[in-house]
């Protein structure tokens, strides 16, 4: 194992935290602790640090919500999350999974389609996804949590889709906030 | 006359991704505080919408939310605002009910987030600066 070489590129990259594997609600909880207490060693302004943590909260929760309807073992239900800094220091919440391909393309157009939205549109989009009857989720079931993500990112989310099998993909998201 | 049945009150410890919750039934108040981010906030929240919903029902007393909530995950959002409803639905019958919540001003989201709440509800909801010790 090249620990030097990942030692480097997490340096080169501004890496803050990054966590690869099965992800249960306990290391979420965990996880998420160790960032608020890195970002507040940091002096990151209280607001700027919940942006974070509510960025990473609600990625990593949907991945949860995702892998258990799909009913993903914990190799199927890993999760790879990275929260860094840009090369204007600005803050980049990160989380990759697998996903089934057609749903990874419908999230990826639904993230595409947030970007033409201002921050009053996004607003009212997500009060209205608000008052979405609790068991009538969208078809991803994650809109909620991406429209609070958009709402607290200062630049569009970034999605992506890679091809792994011929049914499944890696889907990743950053937002910058 | 109907038989009086007690409703035990609420007093859930907080945790990590969970608030401080306890209800008053005699001095029709409930508080909570902390943060909320639970992966499931209804396991937590049904309880609390339940007792809302009774002592709504049951009684003809004002009801008083006191809140330092911090942090809600969009799962917490939703489940406040089922109770925030019911006490729109309590206020439009002419039940007086009304919120406050606390707030840590060196924290700006924590007041905006209240603000949204407050917009769509027409009783008396006060968003006020804690004292900080700091």
């Amino acid at each position: 194992m090249d620990l030097l070489s990942m030692r480097e590129s997490y340096q080169r990259e501004r890496v803050m935290l990054c966590f690869n594997g099965p992800i249960s609600r306990s290391l979420i909880e965990e996880i998420g602790k160790a960032l608020r207490n890195y970002l507040d060693t940091q002096q990151t302004a209280p607001a700027a640090a919940m942006d974070v943590f509510a960025a990473y909260i609600e990625m990593t929760q949907n991945i949860r919500h995702y892998a258990r309807r799909q009913g993903y073992n914990d190799e199927q239900a890993a999760a790879t999350v990275v929260v860094s800094q840009d090369d204007q220091g600005r803050y980049q919440v990160s989380a990759g999974n697998l996903v089934e391909t057609p749903d990874g393309e419908r999230l990826v157009t639904t993230i595409e389609g947030l970007e033409a939205l201002d921050k009053a549109e996004l607003k009212a989009a997500y009060k209205r996804q608000l008052r979405q009857p609790r068991d009538e989720a969208s078809p991803s079931g994650a809109g909620l949590g991406l429209l609070d993500i958009a709402r607290k990112s200062s630049q569009p989310m970034r999605a992506s889709l890679q091809p792994l099998s011929a049914q499944q993909s890696f889907f990743s998201l950053t937002a910058t906030i | 006359m109907p038989a009086m049945t007690m409703i035990p009150d609420l007093d859930i410890p907080g945790s990590q991704s969970t608030p401080i919750i306890r209800s008053d039934w005699a001095a029709g108040r409930l508080t909570m505080q902390g943060d909320s981010y639970p992966e499931n906030s209804y396991d937590l929240f049904d309880q609390v919408i339940a007792w809302v919903q009774r002592f709504l029902s049951d009684e003809q007393r004002p009801l008083a939310l006191e809140l330092s909530l911090v942090y809600l995950n969009t799962s917490s959002v939703k489940a406040m605002m089922d109770i925030f409803d019911l006490l729109e639905e309590a206020h439009e019958r002419g039940r007086p009910v009304a919120v406050t919540w606390h707030y840590d001003p060196r924290n700006e989201r924590i007041a905006e987030l209240a603000e949204e709440f407050k917009e769509d509800c027409s009783y008396p909801f006060a968003i006020t600066p804690a004292k900080v010790n700091a």
